[in-house]
Protein backbone atom coordinates (compact mmCIF):
# COMPACT_ATOMS: atom_id res chain seq x y z
CA UNK A 1 0.00 0.00 0.00
CA UNK A 2 1.13 3.53 -0.61
CA UNK A 3 2.39 5.22 2.52
CA UNK A 4 2.70 8.95 3.14
CA UNK A 5 5.92 9.46 5.06
CA UNK A 6 6.62 13.20 5.32
CA UNK A 7 5.32 16.66 4.45
CA UNK A 8 7.05 20.00 3.92
CA UNK A 9 6.09 23.64 3.55
CA UNK A 10 8.63 25.57 1.49
CA UNK A 11 9.07 28.94 -0.23
CA UNK A 12 9.82 29.37 -3.93
CA UNK A 13 11.45 32.82 -4.17
CA UNK A 14 12.72 32.96 -7.78
CA UNK A 15 16.19 34.33 -7.02
CA UNK A 16 17.05 31.88 -4.23
CA UNK A 17 18.93 29.39 -6.47
CA UNK A 18 21.22 32.10 -7.81
CA UNK A 19 21.57 33.67 -4.36
CA UNK A 20 22.73 30.38 -2.83
CA UNK A 21 25.17 29.87 -5.73
CA UNK A 22 26.60 33.32 -4.99
CA UNK A 23 26.53 33.23 -1.19
CA UNK A 24 27.33 29.56 -0.72
CA UNK A 25 25.64 26.59 0.95
CA UNK A 26 26.41 28.02 4.40
CA UNK A 27 24.32 31.14 3.72
CA UNK A 28 21.05 31.41 5.70
CA UNK A 29 18.88 30.37 2.73
CA UNK A 30 21.30 27.58 1.79
CA UNK A 31 21.15 26.18 5.31
CA UNK A 32 17.34 26.38 5.51
CA UNK A 33 16.86 24.45 2.28
CA UNK A 34 19.60 21.98 3.28
CA UNK A 35 17.62 21.22 6.44
CA UNK A 36 14.52 20.45 4.38
CA UNK A 37 16.52 18.50 1.80
CA UNK A 38 18.25 16.31 4.39
CA UNK A 39 14.92 15.44 5.98
CA UNK A 40 13.23 14.74 2.64
CA UNK A 41 16.04 12.57 1.31
CA UNK A 42 16.06 10.59 4.59
CA UNK A 43 12.34 9.92 4.07
CA UNK A 44 13.33 7.94 0.92
CA UNK A 45 10.34 8.94 -1.24
CA UNK A 46 9.36 7.06 -4.38
CA UNK A 47 7.28 10.04 -5.48
CA UNK A 48 6.76 13.67 -4.41
CA UNK A 49 3.37 15.42 -4.65
CA UNK A 50 3.63 19.20 -4.70
CA UNK A 51 0.80 21.72 -4.21
CA UNK A 52 1.59 24.94 -6.05
CA UNK A 53 0.10 28.19 -7.34
CA UNK A 54 1.21 28.73 -10.93
CA UNK A 55 2.30 32.32 -11.73
CA UNK A 56 0.51 32.69 -15.12
CA UNK A 57 2.92 30.42 -16.95
CA UNK A 58 1.52 26.88 -16.94
CA UNK A 59 -1.90 28.55 -17.15
CA UNK A 60 -2.92 32.01 -18.30
CA UNK A 61 -5.97 34.26 -18.13
CA UNK A 62 -7.42 32.55 -21.20
CA UNK A 63 -7.69 29.27 -19.32
CA UNK A 64 -7.49 29.44 -15.56
CA UNK A 65 -8.49 26.37 -13.53
CA UNK A 66 -9.07 26.62 -9.78
CA UNK A 67 -7.68 23.09 -9.24
CA UNK A 68 -5.52 21.08 -11.65
CA UNK A 69 -3.14 18.13 -11.85
CA UNK A 70 -0.27 17.47 -14.25
CA UNK A 71 -0.41 14.00 -15.82
CA UNK A 72 2.59 12.99 -17.93
CA UNK A 73 5.80 10.96 -18.00
CA UNK A 74 7.75 14.16 -17.28
CA UNK A 75 7.56 17.96 -17.22
CA UNK A 76 10.10 20.72 -17.71
CA UNK A 77 10.96 23.98 -16.01
CA UNK A 78 11.42 26.66 -15.04
CA UNK A 79 9.64 28.21 -18.02
CA UNK A 80 9.74 31.82 -16.74
CA UNK A 81 13.42 32.88 -16.60
CA UNK A 82 13.60 33.31 -12.80
CA UNK A 83 15.64 36.35 -11.76
CA UNK A 84 19.30 35.48 -11.36
CA UNK A 85 18.88 32.36 -13.46
CA UNK A 86 18.78 28.66 -12.69
CA UNK A 87 19.20 25.50 -14.79
CA UNK A 88 16.25 24.13 -16.76
CA UNK A 89 15.33 20.56 -15.83
CA UNK A 90 13.21 17.73 -17.09
CA UNK A 91 11.50 16.24 -14.05
CA UNK A 92 10.22 12.64 -14.16
CA UNK A 93 6.62 12.09 -13.08
CA UNK A 94 4.29 9.16 -12.45
CA UNK A 95 1.37 9.38 -14.91
CA UNK A 96 -0.37 6.20 -13.78
CA UNK A 97 -0.63 7.46 -10.19
CA UNK A 98 -1.56 10.97 -11.39
CA UNK A 99 -4.33 9.53 -13.56
CA UNK A 100 -5.61 7.53 -10.60
CA UNK A 101 -5.64 10.64 -8.39
CA UNK A 102 -7.41 12.64 -11.09
CA UNK A 103 -10.13 9.99 -11.44
CA UNK A 104 -10.57 9.69 -7.69
CA UNK A 105 -10.76 13.41 -6.93
CA UNK A 106 -13.18 14.21 -9.77
CA UNK A 107 -15.46 11.35 -8.76
CA UNK A 108 -15.32 12.62 -5.18
CA UNK A 109 -16.71 15.98 -6.33
CA UNK A 110 -13.60 18.08 -7.08
CA UNK A 111 -13.59 19.60 -10.57
CA UNK A 112 -9.89 19.11 -11.26
CA UNK A 113 -8.50 20.11 -14.66
CA UNK A 114 -5.85 17.81 -16.11
CA UNK A 115 -2.93 18.83 -18.27
CA UNK A 116 -0.37 17.04 -20.39
CA UNK A 117 2.80 18.22 -22.19
CA UNK A 118 3.25 21.01 -19.69
CA UNK A 119 6.02 23.08 -18.15
CA UNK A 120 6.20 24.60 -14.69
CA UNK A 121 7.55 27.95 -13.54
CA UNK A 122 9.83 28.83 -10.63
CA UNK A 123 7.05 28.19 -8.12
CA UNK A 124 7.45 24.43 -8.67
CA UNK A 125 11.08 24.34 -9.78
CA UNK A 126 12.75 26.39 -7.02
CA UNK A 127 11.71 24.12 -4.13
CA UNK A 128 12.48 21.02 -6.22
CA UNK A 129 15.90 22.45 -7.13
CA UNK A 130 16.77 22.52 -3.44
CA UNK A 131 15.09 19.38 -2.09
CA UNK A 132 15.09 16.92 -5.01
CA UNK A 133 18.79 16.65 -5.88
CA UNK A 134 19.33 15.75 -9.52
CA UNK A 135 15.53 15.64 -9.96
CA UNK A 136 15.82 11.89 -9.31
CA UNK A 137 12.48 11.43 -7.51
CA UNK A 138 9.36 11.59 -9.73
CA UNK A 139 7.06 14.53 -8.98
CA UNK A 140 3.31 14.99 -9.50
CA UNK A 141 2.24 18.66 -9.43
CA UNK A 142 -1.16 19.85 -8.19
CA UNK A 143 -2.13 23.43 -8.95
CA UNK A 144 -4.34 25.60 -6.72
CA UNK A 145 -5.40 29.05 -7.90
CA UNK A 146 -4.04 31.31 -5.18
CA UNK A 147 -3.44 34.71 -6.79
CA UNK A 148 -6.48 35.94 -8.73
CA UNK A 149 -9.87 36.27 -7.03
CA UNK A 150 -12.10 34.34 -6.65
CA UNK A 151 -9.92 31.94 -4.66
CA UNK A 152 -11.07 28.51 -3.52
CA UNK A 153 -11.75 28.51 0.21
CA UNK A 154 -9.17 27.35 2.72
CA UNK A 155 -11.52 24.62 3.89
CA UNK A 156 -12.05 23.41 0.33
CA UNK A 157 -8.29 23.19 -0.22
CA UNK A 158 -7.83 21.25 3.01
CA UNK A 159 -10.63 18.86 1.96
CA UNK A 160 -8.99 18.50 -1.47
CA UNK A 161 -5.75 17.47 0.24
CA UNK A 162 -7.71 15.07 2.43
CA UNK A 163 -9.37 13.46 -0.61
CA UNK A 164 -5.97 12.95 -2.25
CA UNK A 165 -4.72 11.42 0.97
CA UNK A 166 -7.62 8.95 1.10
CA UNK A 167 -6.95 7.96 -2.51
CA UNK A 168 -3.23 7.47 -1.85
CA UNK A 169 -3.86 5.35 1.22
CA UNK A 170 -6.04 3.06 -0.91
CA UNK A 171 -3.50 2.85 -3.74
CA UNK A 172 -2.35 -0.77 -4.08
CA UNK A 173 1.32 -0.15 -4.98
CA UNK A 174 3.96 -0.10 -2.31
CA UNK A 175 5.11 3.52 -2.58
CA UNK A 176 6.63 5.99 -0.13
CA UNK A 177 5.11 9.42 -0.72
CA UNK A 178 6.25 12.91 0.32
CA UNK A 179 3.98 15.97 0.18
CA UNK A 180 5.15 19.56 -0.42
CA UNK A 181 3.08 22.75 -0.21
CA UNK A 182 4.85 25.84 -1.48
CA UNK A 183 4.18 29.56 -1.06
CA UNK A 184 4.48 32.73 0.96
CA UNK A 185 2.32 33.90 3.86
CA UNK A 186 2.71 37.66 3.48
CA UNK A 187 4.17 38.91 0.21
CA UNK A 188 3.38 41.61 -2.32
CA UNK A 189 5.09 41.25 -5.72
CA UNK A 190 5.19 44.29 -8.05
CA UNK A 191 2.06 45.72 -6.36
CA UNK A 192 1.51 49.01 -4.48
CA UNK A 193 2.76 47.57 -1.18
CA UNK A 194 6.29 46.69 -2.31
CA UNK A 195 9.21 48.21 -0.38
CA UNK A 196 11.06 51.27 -1.73
CA UNK A 197 13.58 50.23 -4.36
CA UNK A 198 12.50 46.58 -4.38
CA UNK A 199 10.24 44.32 -6.45
CA UNK A 200 8.46 42.92 -3.40
CA UNK A 201 7.50 43.64 0.18
CA UNK A 202 6.07 41.97 3.28
CA UNK A 203 2.95 44.01 4.11
CA UNK A 204 1.84 41.98 7.11
CA UNK A 205 4.55 40.42 9.30
CA UNK A 206 2.05 39.84 12.12
CA UNK A 207 0.14 37.42 9.86
CA UNK A 208 3.32 35.36 9.40
CA UNK A 209 3.72 35.17 13.18
CA UNK A 210 0.05 34.25 13.64
CA UNK A 211 0.22 31.44 11.05
CA UNK A 212 3.42 30.09 12.57
CA UNK A 213 1.80 30.01 16.00
CA UNK A 214 -0.94 27.74 14.56
CA UNK A 215 1.61 25.58 12.75
CA UNK A 216 3.81 25.29 15.83
CA UNK A 217 0.81 24.16 17.89
CA UNK A 218 -0.48 21.75 15.23
CA UNK A 219 -3.71 23.80 15.25
CA UNK A 220 -4.74 23.35 11.62
CA UNK A 221 -8.39 24.15 12.28
CA UNK A 222 -7.67 27.63 13.68
CA UNK A 223 -5.31 28.28 10.78
CA UNK A 224 -8.00 27.36 8.27
CA UNK A 225 -10.62 29.48 10.06
CA UNK A 226 -8.31 32.51 10.01
CA UNK A 227 -7.38 32.11 6.33
CA UNK A 228 -10.28 33.92 4.66
CA UNK A 229 -9.80 35.26 1.14
CA UNK A 230 -9.90 38.85 2.46
CA UNK A 231 -7.32 38.06 5.12
CA UNK A 232 -4.94 36.34 2.70
CA UNK A 233 -5.12 39.19 0.18
CA UNK A 234 -4.58 41.72 2.98
CA UNK A 235 -1.26 39.97 3.57
CA UNK A 236 -0.12 40.65 0.00
CA UNK A 237 -1.10 40.02 -3.60
CA UNK A 238 0.34 36.49 -3.45
CA UNK A 239 -0.95 35.82 0.09
CA UNK A 240 -3.29 33.13 -1.28
CA UNK A 241 -0.30 30.84 -1.76
CA UNK A 242 -1.04 29.81 1.83
CA UNK A 243 -3.69 27.52 0.29
CA UNK A 244 -0.90 25.19 -0.88
CA UNK A 245 0.30 24.80 2.70
CA UNK A 246 -3.29 24.18 3.80
CA UNK A 247 -3.74 21.32 1.28
CA UNK A 248 -0.42 19.90 2.52
CA UNK A 249 -1.60 20.10 6.15
CA UNK A 250 -4.30 17.51 5.34
CA UNK A 251 -1.46 14.95 5.55
CA UNK A 252 0.08 15.97 8.89
CA UNK A 253 -2.68 14.96 11.37
CA UNK A 254 -2.13 18.11 13.46
CA UNK A 255 1.36 16.96 14.37
CA UNK A 256 3.77 19.60 15.60
CA UNK A 257 6.44 20.19 12.96
CA UNK A 258 9.96 18.76 13.33
CA UNK A 259 11.17 22.18 12.30
CA UNK A 260 9.49 25.50 11.53
CA UNK A 261 11.72 28.46 10.70
CA UNK A 262 10.51 31.87 9.57
CA UNK A 263 12.36 34.02 7.08
CA UNK A 264 10.72 37.32 7.95
CA UNK A 265 12.41 39.45 5.28
CA UNK A 266 10.52 37.34 2.70
CA UNK A 267 7.28 36.77 4.65
CA UNK A 268 7.51 32.98 4.50
CA UNK A 269 8.71 29.92 6.42
CA UNK A 270 10.25 26.46 6.06
CA UNK A 271 8.59 23.56 7.86
CA UNK A 272 8.93 19.79 7.91
CA UNK A 273 7.04 16.83 9.36
CA UNK A 274 8.48 13.34 9.05
CA UNK A 275 6.83 10.40 10.78
CA UNK A 276 7.98 7.30 8.95
CA UNK B 1 -11.60 42.28 -22.72
CA UNK B 2 -8.61 44.28 -23.82
CA UNK B 3 -7.04 44.27 -20.37
CA UNK B 4 -6.44 40.71 -21.50
CA UNK B 5 -4.44 42.11 -24.45
CA UNK B 6 -2.22 44.03 -22.01
CA UNK B 7 -1.63 40.79 -20.11
CA UNK B 8 -0.72 39.06 -23.38
CA UNK B 9 1.80 41.82 -24.15
CA UNK B 10 3.39 41.38 -20.72
CA UNK B 11 3.66 37.64 -21.24
CA UNK B 12 5.09 38.10 -24.71
CA UNK B 13 7.83 40.32 -23.21
CA UNK B 14 8.80 37.38 -20.99
CA UNK B 15 8.58 34.67 -23.62
CA UNK B 16 9.61 36.20 -26.96
CA UNK B 17 13.07 37.75 -26.85
CA UNK B 18 12.62 39.43 -30.23
CA UNK B 19 9.40 41.07 -29.02
CA UNK B 20 11.19 42.01 -25.80
CA UNK B 21 13.82 43.84 -27.82
CA UNK B 22 11.19 45.69 -29.84
CA UNK B 23 9.35 46.69 -26.63
CA UNK B 24 12.62 48.29 -25.56
CA UNK B 25 13.50 50.02 -28.84
CA UNK B 26 10.13 50.82 -30.48
CA UNK B 27 7.19 49.87 -28.26
CA UNK B 28 4.60 51.74 -30.36
CA UNK B 29 5.41 49.55 -33.36
CA UNK B 30 5.67 46.41 -31.22
CA UNK B 31 2.10 46.75 -29.89
CA UNK B 32 0.56 48.20 -33.07
CA UNK B 33 -1.37 45.01 -33.88
CA UNK B 34 -2.72 44.39 -30.38
CA UNK B 35 -6.41 45.01 -29.72
CA UNK B 36 -6.11 47.83 -27.17
CA UNK B 37 -8.34 50.79 -26.39
CA UNK B 38 -6.70 54.18 -27.10
CA UNK B 39 -6.48 54.74 -23.32
CA UNK B 40 -4.71 51.43 -22.76
CA UNK B 41 -2.31 52.04 -25.64
CA UNK B 42 -1.50 55.52 -24.35
CA UNK B 43 -0.98 54.34 -20.77
CA UNK B 44 1.17 51.44 -21.89
CA UNK B 45 3.43 53.57 -24.10
CA UNK B 46 3.73 56.18 -21.33
CA UNK B 47 4.77 53.45 -18.89
CA UNK B 48 1.81 54.63 -16.80
CA UNK B 49 1.45 51.55 -14.62
CA UNK B 50 -0.76 53.43 -12.15
CA UNK B 51 -3.46 53.99 -14.79
CA UNK B 52 -3.08 50.40 -15.99
CA UNK B 53 -3.39 49.18 -12.39
CA UNK B 54 -6.67 51.11 -12.02
CA UNK B 55 -7.90 49.62 -15.31
CA UNK B 56 -7.49 46.19 -13.74
CA UNK B 57 -4.18 45.07 -15.21
CA UNK B 58 -2.42 42.50 -13.02
CA UNK B 59 0.55 44.01 -11.14
CA UNK B 60 2.60 40.81 -11.26
CA UNK B 61 2.29 40.71 -15.05
CA UNK B 62 3.30 44.39 -15.35
CA UNK B 63 6.44 43.52 -13.42
CA UNK B 64 7.81 41.97 -16.63
CA UNK B 65 7.65 45.39 -18.31
CA UNK B 66 9.81 46.80 -15.52
CA UNK B 67 12.15 43.83 -15.36
CA UNK B 68 12.81 43.86 -19.10
CA UNK B 69 12.96 47.65 -19.60
CA UNK B 70 9.81 47.99 -21.74
CA UNK B 71 7.97 51.25 -22.46
CA UNK B 72 10.66 53.30 -20.73
CA UNK B 73 10.18 51.47 -17.43
CA UNK B 74 12.83 50.11 -15.10
CA UNK B 75 12.51 48.46 -11.70
CA UNK B 76 13.23 51.77 -9.86
CA UNK B 77 10.75 53.83 -11.94
CA UNK B 78 8.12 51.09 -11.72
CA UNK B 79 8.66 50.92 -7.97
CA UNK B 80 8.17 54.64 -7.52
CA UNK B 81 5.02 54.71 -9.66
CA UNK B 82 3.22 51.64 -8.29
CA UNK B 83 3.92 52.66 -4.70
CA UNK B 84 2.01 55.91 -5.32
CA UNK B 85 -1.24 53.90 -5.61
CA UNK B 86 -3.18 54.45 -2.37
CA UNK B 87 -3.53 51.26 -0.34
CA UNK B 88 -4.19 50.12 3.16
CA UNK B 89 -1.09 48.51 4.55
CA UNK B 90 -1.47 44.97 5.75
CA UNK B 91 -4.24 43.83 8.04
CA UNK B 92 -7.76 45.04 7.30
Amino acid sequence: MAKIVAAYGLPHTPFFPSRVVQEGPQSPTGLLFAKACNSLVAAKPDVILIFDTDHYNTFFFDNFPILAIGIDEKFSGPIDEPRGGMPVYSVPSMPKLAEYLHNHTVRAGYDVASLREFGCDHSVMVPLYFVNPGMRVPVIPFFISGHVPPLPSARRCFAFGWEIRKALEAYPENLRIVIIGTGSFSLEVFGPRIDPGKTDGVPDPEWVHELCRYLEAGDTDSLISAATETRMHAAGNVGGELLNWIAMLAFTDNRKPDFLIKQMENGHAYAGWRWS
Amino acid sequence: MSVHAVHKICRQVLRDHDFRGRMQSDPAAAIADYDLTPEERHALLAGDVVTLHHMGVNDFMMGYLARFGSCGLSVPTFNEKIRSVPHCSGKT
